[in-house]
């Protein structure tokens, strides 16, 4: 339009400027000021004393959607990648959180496994020279391994699922079952044998080479699988542990029931400690081998085996020193217990993140659409997981004891109440409670303080935020954007965890907690700018609010015109109203309240 | 008789000669319930129109399942294997048909039309998904609970007329699905024959340069959407009809990830492939939920997510992209079951 005759910034007054920029921004302005006008007007209707209390509960839900939009916000303004996965990673962060913090035991002794399986990757180029070594390999050395593996995989199987499905008494199809596998498996067999006997040039061995890497993983997989559910490694019963994980506490700690008994250095662990090594050594070797390029081989040096050991060290140690461990942690007040449990919640949602991001989405950066498949996918898997491990029942957390006092001195007054160990406090003239209204909110603004100083003033901030900008140009200065993708991703699940952890206290574990967060940090993302950090902040900020006033009308009712009795929303529909809001923000201002307006 | 060429594909016989995979189709499962009947139950024919027990019954619930889904993922293909437009409202269409009847599927279909097709990219997923979202919330909330039965969902709806009516007459009900899923399918491949469609994938490969062409892709988009929502409607009235109880969760967003894994499983954009995929999808979760119980979704899960990675072309893209290999792989077998024909080898040695 008048783009043309627009004369450059420079040269306008002061004046000539702000009516510019007051031009450019109108809509995005009187969207501003009608929705600050809507929630005043909305505030002004509540009782004076609901008033507070209603602020603060809306900015503690606002903290918790905003730590699962923040990871959201970072992850697709830089790689594009809405994802979907986001919400089951809160969740997973707090069925983590819950298992750390209420059944240590049980987290020890999925650890050790754990560590075994994983110590062997620190040997990383060991294994890298060996495939190199296998690559150089007869014909006949592959197929033998094709072989071996596919019968490893079936022997896997059978022992781990058939043979548990066969004892069930509804198993009229189990049979048929296990002839229809025992068949593909046979199918399978004959055709390896048939392109190993016609393999057509010793040149030609990249296919040979992918058979074999999978021969290794498969191996190393059955292995692993094998080891853990056949041979006694931990002193919990895990089919009874998932019928209900609660249950399962409260009757252990009436006694009710008992665990398994505590093993020592018997002839079954030490064979199961071996398996598991061995079949972590496999993966490992399996996953280097899919390398199709030697690459740059690195020198083994005593760092590495220094990690390895450190690895099988700690195993030892944990396992050995399983029950004064346990007794130590237990002893602890449930504060620090909470605390430990915030700190691995993260952790494993970063790792979590990480593993997405480089074994799912990075193949992927070339098929957009398919990412936003792969996490949708995922999502869905890790609920999967979690009812498998965790069960399908809803449980509840004990709020840790800091925020939980009564008694003596409780309700705490004013402001410096927030500090007094109650449970409630009374500002005001409204009641709220501690863990709620005043460490989730203040956990929220810590994460946005610490992650917007992490933006603005380190280098990687820096390379983030201009990835955001352009990632071609940072790729093209040199730097590895790559590893950026990947470090934003475990970051974001790890805060996104760490949200799930603080949330388990307040409304509870059930497996659909994610996409209810989820939804509202969408909303909140999209709402604020779906690229824009602080417009995720403000975004989650206004949701929680939004639900949080409607939650406090839907008890007094708002009084619609034309209607006799006032119109009282029943709790369900909450989520809908913040989704409305987004549905207009959008259609009104695509890119949001905050966000750059593309083109 | 010679081989067909291109001139003798006009009139009533090019026709058949064109559809004649859909006719083949159409004849085998209009026999299929009868084979079933006489092979596995070892009953008469009449026994399959007087609604007798058994398996052939069973069969044919399981096949207007199939039908249904088929339908609905059909619909869902339109709007993004041809037109590219990624939706995760489509279960909302569905549900509509399924709750309330087909003219406000109709009017809804416009309503959400006008807004639609005005976002793009992220935010018309993102719209879309929010649209389905409040629909799913407000349908399961105690509020309707007069009308959608809040979490339990509709029961015991009554069939409006004789050949809808699943329990007494179900063999009525499974020709008329076929027929319905058949001319839809045959309706929607002339439509991406016909010049609209063309321009329905030229928005999916870069709508700014269809609309440098001067095609107006605002009225095409509409048009998909009106289509698409209708069908997953007709789809979704077809459901309430067949199923005893219908619960809410086909507003869910897990709903519309079925249809996206069913096309995905079929082939994204071949309309064949929903058809295909909706079958191996319904007889997978069927029979990996009876044998697996709990276990069958994280399979099911396992298996999108491979797919996603490795056949992203589905069953049917796969099929058409390597149609001549395969063609060579089974004359190579065959030469080698029946040892004959030497000189005609594959072009390899």
């Amino acid at each position: 339009m008048t783009t043309d005759t627009k004369p450059a910034p420079e040269t306008m007054s002061k004046q000539a400027r702000r009516a510019e920029w007051l031009r450019e921004n109108r809509t995005r302005l009187s969207v501003i000021a009608a929705l600050v006008f809507i929630l005043l007007a909305a505030l002004m209707g509540l009782e004076p004393e609901d008033r507070f209390a209603t602020i603060m509960q809306g900015l503690s839900v606002g903290a918790l959607t905003f730590l699962v939009a923040s990871g959201l916000s970072l992850i697709f303004g830089l790689m594009d990648v809405l994802n979907l996965a986001h919400g089951e990673i809160f969740m997973l962060g707090a069925y983590v959180g819950w298992t750390i913090y209420t059944r240590f035991d049980t987290a020890l002794d999925v650890a050790v496994p754990l560590l075994l399986v994983a110590a062997p990757f620190t040997l990383m180029p060991l294994w890298r020279r060996l495939a190199e070594k296998i690559r150089q390999l007869d014909v006949n050395w592959h197929g033998a391994l094709w072989v071996v593996a596919l019968a490893v995989a079936y022997v896997a199987w059978f022992l781990v699922f058939a043979r548990s499905r066969a004892d069930a008494p509804d198993s009229g199809a189990s049979g048929f079952v296990i002839t229809i596998v025992t068949l593909v498996f046979a199918t399978g067999l004959a055709a390896l044998l048939w392109r190993w006997r016609h393999h057509r040039s010793v040149g030609e061995t990249a296919g040979e080479m992918k058979l074999t890497a999978w021969s290794f993983f498969i191996v190393g997989l059955g292995a692993a699988v094998v080891a853990v559910t056949k041979f006694p490694l931990v002193i919990w019963d895990a089919e009874d542990f998932a019928k209900s994980p609660s249950n399962f506490s409260v009757q252990i700690d009436l006694g009710q029931l008992a665990p398994l008994p505590p093993d020592t250095f018997g002839w079954p662990t030490l064979m199961a400690f071996a398996v598991l090594l061995a079949g972590g050594a496999l993966i490992a070797l399996g996953l280097s081998c899919f390398r199709t390029h030697a690459g740059e081989l690195i020198a083994l040096t005593g760092r590495h085996w220094a990690a390895f050991g450190g690895m099988l060290a700690a195993a030892m140690v944990l396992h050995l020193g399983k029950v004064s461990i346990n007794e130590w942690i237990f002893g602890l007040s449930t504060t620090w217990r909470f605390f430990l449990a915030m700190a691995v919640a993260t952790g494993v949602g970063a790792a979590v993140g990480a593993f997405i991001e480089v074994v799912l989405i990075r193949p992927l950066y070339d098929r957009p659409i398919y990412q936003l498949m792969i996490t949708l996918g995922v999502g869905f898997i890790l609920i999967e997981l979690v009812r498998e491990v965790w069960g399908r029942p809803e449980f509840t957390m004990a709020r840790p004891a800091a925020f939980n006092g009564t008694g003596e001195g409780c309700p705490g007054e004013g402001l410096g109440g927030f500090f007094s160990g109650c449970s409630t406090v009374e500002v005001f003239g409204s009641r709220l409670r501690v863990y709620n209204e005043g460490f989730i909110v203040l956990v929220g603004i810590l994460v946005l303080i610490g992650v917007t100083l992490l933006l603005k003033r380190t280098r990687i901030g820096m390379v983030i935020r201009a990835g955001v900008q352009d990632p071609e140009m940072v790729q093209a200065l040199g730097i590895n954007v790559r590893r950026v993708f990947t470090l934003v991703f475990a970051m974001g699940s790890g805060l996104a965890a760490l949200g799930g952890v603080l949330a388990a206290p307040s409304i509870g574990l059930s497996t659909g907690m994610g996409a209810v967060f989820l939804l509202g940090a969408i909303v909140a993302l999209a709402v604020g700018g779906l690229t824009s950090f602080p417009g995720a902040a403000a975004g989650a900020v206004l949701v929680g609010l939004l639900q949080q006033i409607i939650i406090r009308y839907g008890q007094t009712g708002i009084s619609v015109p034309f209607l006799d009795e006032p119109f009282k929303p029943s709790p369900t529909v909450v989520p809908a109203a913040a989704i409305l809001l987004m549905v207009v923000v959008l259609l009104v201002l695509p890119s949001g309240l905050f966000g750059r307006s593309e083109r | 008789m010679t081989a067909p060429t291109m001139t003798d594909r006009t009139g009533l016989t090019g026709w058949l000669q064109r559809r004649r995979g859909v006719l083949i189709t159409a004849a085998l499962l209009v026999a299929f319930p009868f084979i079933i009947s006489i092979v596995v139950d070892g009953q008469g024919l009449a026994a399959v129109w007087s609604n007798e027990q058994g398996n052939a019954r069973f069969l044919q619930g399981l096949a207007i399942e199939v039908f249904i889904l088929a339908l609905y993922a059909l619909s869902y293909d339109l709007i993004l294997g041809v037109t590219g437009l990624l939706s995760f409202g489509h279960a909302m269409f569905f549900a509509v048909g399924a709750y309330v009847v087909l003219i406000a599927a109709l009017l809804q279909a416009f309503l959400f039309a006008i807004v639609l097709p005005r976002v793009k990219g992220i935010t018309f997923a993102l719209v879309t998904l929010g649209f389905a979202s409040v629909f799913w919330i407000v349908i399961q909330s105690s509020d309707l609970q007069e009308w959608a039965g809040a979490e339990i969902g509709l029961q015991g709806v009554e069939a409006p007329v004789w050949f809808l009516d699943t329990t007494n007459h179900r063999f009525a009900f499974y020709l008329v699905s076929l027929a319905i899923l058949l001319g839809v399918f045959v309706l929607y491949q002339r439509i991406i024959d016909a010049p609209a469609g063309k321009v329905f994938a030229s928005i999916r490969e870069n709508e700014d340069r269809s609309l440098m062409l001067g095609y107006n892709t605002f009225w095409f988009k509409l048009m998909v959407l009106v289509v698409a929502s209708i069908t997953a409607a007709l789809a979704g009235a077809m459901h309430t009809m067949h199923q005893p109880i219908v619960t809410p969760n086909v507003a869910s967003l897990a709903f519309t990830v079925t249809a996206l894994l069913i096309i995905l499983i079929g082939g994204v954009g071949t309309l064949t492939g929903a058809l295909v995929g909706a079958a191996v999808y319904r007889l997978l979760q069927f029979y990996l939920d009876r044998w697996y119980g709990a276990a069958s979704e994280l399979l099911i899960g396992l298996a999108y997510v491979l797919l996603v990675l490795y056949l992203p072309y589905g069953i049917v893209g796969t099929w058409r992209a390597r149609s001549l290999r395969i063609k060579e792989g089974r004359d190579r077998l065959l030469q080698m079951v029946t040892g004959a024909s030497k000189e005609t080898s594959s072009p390899e040695e």
